[in-house]
């Protein structure tokens, strides 16, 4: 079969489904950068809180999984979750294997390595923004809650939008490692394409294609973020 | 071209034009410099005194004009779209390994101490056995007065001091001429008296020096002759007193008068 | 699953693996090295067609995810009769040598950019005055450039090698027998889920510490003008 025919959207193509694939790709690193962003911020608040326990705790957690191999982290998760929940159902009288959904544990897995990361960018934010303007918002009478999310959330995602654009595709590319959970994102899809019509060399590269797409169509959109989110911000004398 | 007439000069420039894409910098200067004089280089800001000086050593290329140093004259040539060049690259090297110059940020090698700051050169540019090297460097340094200082690394010294050492350094090198592009400008003001005293003994020693400055005082006492550049041009140039008593250029005049703070 | 003898036994089997994913990591990286010089310098020739290769090589090479680069080189290569024909088949066969390929290839464009930061990041003043002295050339590079950006690319490098060491963990998706396969392999055989698991990253987890700790001993011995002076 010509890798035109392969790759197209006809009878025999791969067309659609590789493009599911990206859509799915796409989708489970939004999920996993999701939950990194939860994960990170309490990590980052526990640092910047000064409780000495919980900044070990937030500590411990990055380091961890800064250190382990991201393959590592998905089987783990993968693995653990389905042990975990078999174990629960059998607890309840269930028998046999009950495994979790790849989407889930794959999310799961980018976003735990992610937070470990997210919680730097989100603690360096956090910091830039000038001590100044929370004394204001104390000063006027701002409360904890409404100098938080009028104040400080907002500046925060304006300082850490470059470092969460590189996490992003980082969370891209870490997401094809999903695919060993057998859930059909783009990686997958290729894996399956290649063998089903035995031209390994054209679905690999198609499916690399298609990820340098979604990492350059990443690029202009958190390009336009930043420039949307620094208007009348003060630009760095050059 | 005339071999004796440069031949007695440490240094000559001639017609020397700058560009900086549509603003012309230099519009045509001239200098000439005997050996032991010192002259001081004064002008506002945007004048182009600065790159006068770069273009001197090539570390600015000069579009149009002759440079001569020691009676050897740089050779330039243009490039296909009309750009001027130096001819000989290691013509160029030579030449700046006998000229001397102080930046005004110091610029010494952070990631060597103060000591092999200073051998750096003299060893690897002008091949001069390490021994020697070493012995003129310690002697230096004591002569500028941080001698205790030869195995600190930039970092941990004042401004002053840096400054000091890097003037050493480029004494290091057996300079034929030296250039100061406005040595004391980046240090705070207490320290600005230490760097003025050495250049001031310099001076005594008959070291030919260009010094492109903003200290009014020093340069009245010290130098033999001021160059005054307004917008690219020599306004008017001649012996401290004659300048500074009564300069026959307006600018000049008024150029002093807020210059005094 | 706790049971000592099996976590020992595991150790052993992963650390007898751990030579192969050293042996890949060491080697991509040391090689990755001289194709990122190469094309930091591509980047910085000034000579546009040469440059833009070298963008577009960093471009592919990291915007790709490492799994696909890899397959490509291990099972996309040899799909070709033309390549199991040439000269480089008897390199290409063999799982290691394509894993190691993939792998250096991946981490030059990285390693490149990082040398281009370091080198754009050497103050410029500081090779005025190397100029000024009449260096110039391989002289000026080696004296004055290379050291300073050396120094200034270090802690960026450190994380780019550790991230290499977490990397080979894919190798074992093309066949190689690195730690990370082996630790599956026990779990499919024993069942047995964490244990294999938690000591393999356990594993992992030290030889990074190791490697950070090293980089940091190196920072530290090449940069006494950093540290504070004691007065």
């Amino acid at each position: 079969m010509a890798w035109t025919t392969a790759l197209g959207f006809g009878e025999r193509g791969w067309g659609p489904a590789l493009l599911e694939g990206a859509v799915l790709t796409l989708l489970v690193s939004i999920a996993g950068l999701a939950i990194g962003a939860v994960l990170g911020s309490l990590v980052a608040w526990s640092k910047l809180s000064g409780v000495r326990v919980a900044a070990a705790i937030g500590e411990g957690y990055a380091a961890i999984f800064r250190g382990l191999p991201e393959l590592l982290v998905v089987y783990f998760v993968y693995f653990g979750s389905s042990a975990a929940l078999t174990g629960l159902d059998h607890l309840f009288g269930g028998q046999g294997f009950l495994g979790v959904p790849g989407f889930v544990a794959g999310a799961l897995a980018v976003g735990v390595i992610s937070g470990s990361y997210q919680a730097e960018v989100f603690r360096g934010a956090f910091l830039a923004i000038a001590k100044g303007e929370l004394e204001a918002a104390r000063a006027v009478g701002m409360g904890r809650w409404l100098s938080f999310h009028r104040i400080i959330a907002p500046q925060v995602l304006r300082f850490a939008l470059p470092g969460l654009g590189n996490l992003w595709q980082v969370a891209l590319k870490d997401s094809s490692l999903i695919s060993v959970t057998g859930l059909s994102e783009l990686m997958r899809t290729s894996q399956v394409a290649a063998g089903s019509t035995h031209q390994p060399f054209t679905f690999y590269v198609a499916g690399g294609a298609l990820y340098l797409a979604l990492t350059s169509i990443s690029d202009r959109v958190f390009e336009f973020a930043e420039a949307r989110a620094t208007r009348g911000m003060r630009r760095e004398a050059h | 071209m005339p071999e004796s007439e440069s031949d007695s000069y440490a240094l000559t420039v001639s017609g020397l034009h700058k560009r900086f894409g549509s603003l012309e910098v230099l519009k045509g200067v001239s200098l000439l410099a005997r050996e032991g004089d010192v002259i001081s280089i004064l002008g506002s800001s945007g004048s182009g005194k600065s790159t006068l000086l770069r273009c001197i050593n090539l570390l600015e290329t000069p579009d149009e004009g002759v440079v001569t140093v020691a009676g050897e004259t740089i050779l330039m040539r243009k490039t296909r779209d009309g750009r001027s060049q130096p001819a000989d690259r290691r013509q160029v090297d030579r030449i700046r390994s006998e000229l001397g110059m102080v930046f005004q940020n110091f610029n010494l090698w952070s990631h060597m101490t103060i000591l092999e700051n200073l051998i750096e050169a003299p060893i690897h540019v002008q091949k001069r056995p390490r021994a020697e090297c070493l012995e003129e460097a310690r002697a230096l340094l004591d002569k500028v007065g941080i001698g205790d200082k030869a195995n600190f690394y930039p970092t941990h010294l004042s401004g002053g001091q840096q400054q000091r050492a890097a003037i050493a350094r480029a004494l290091a090198m057996r300079p034929k001429v030296m250039l100061f592009d406005e040595p004391t400008s980046a240090l705070d003001p207490e320290l600005v008296g230490e760097v003025l005293r050495v250049m001031r003994s310099l001076a005594d020693e008959g070291r030919t020096m260009l010094i492109v400055t903003h200290e009014m005082g020093f340069a009245r006492d010290v130098s033999d002759r001021i160059i005054f550049l307004h917008q690219g041009l020599v306004e008017d140039e001649g012996p401290p007193a004659e300048l500074f008593g009564n300069s026959k250029s307006e600018r000049f005049r008024q150029f002093i008068a807020t210059e005094r703070s | 699953m706790m049971d000592g003898a099996f976590i020992w036994e595991t150790f052993l089997r992963l650390i007898v693996a751990l030579r192969v994913t050293l042996s890949v990591w060491a080697l991509s990286v040391f090689f990755g090295a001289f194709i990122a010089a190469g094309v930091a310098w591509m980047r910085g020739s000034g000579v546009k067609p040469v440059e833009w290769v070298a963008r577009a090589y960093v471009f592919v090479f990291r915007g790709a995810p490492l799994l696909v680069q890899l397959f490509v080189v291990y099972y996309g290569l040899a799909s070709f009769p033309a390549v199991r024909a040439s000269i480089f088949w008897s390199f290409l066969r063999d799982a290691f040598n394509c894993a190691t390929l993939s792998c250096a290839l991946c981490t030059a464009a990285y390693q490149s950019e990082i040398f281009r930061g370091a080198l754009a990041g050497v103050p410029h003043g500081q090779i005025e005055a190397a100029r000024a002295c009449g260096m110039s050339g391989f002289l000026l590079f080696r004296r004055v450039i290379f050291p300073i950006a050396l120094r200034q690319a270090l802690p960026a490098y450190s994380t780019e090698v550790i991230s290499m060491v977490k990397a080979t963990a894919l190798v074992s998706l093309v066949t190689l027998w690195d730690v990370m396969s082996v630790a599956l392999k026990i779990r499919n055989d024993t069942l047995v889920t964490y244990t294999p698991l938690l000591v393999a990253g356990a594993i992992y987890f030290v030889v990074n510490y190791l490697i950070a700790r090293a980089f940091i001993f190196i920072e530290q011995w090449l940069s006494p003008h950093l540290r504070a002076r004691s007065a």
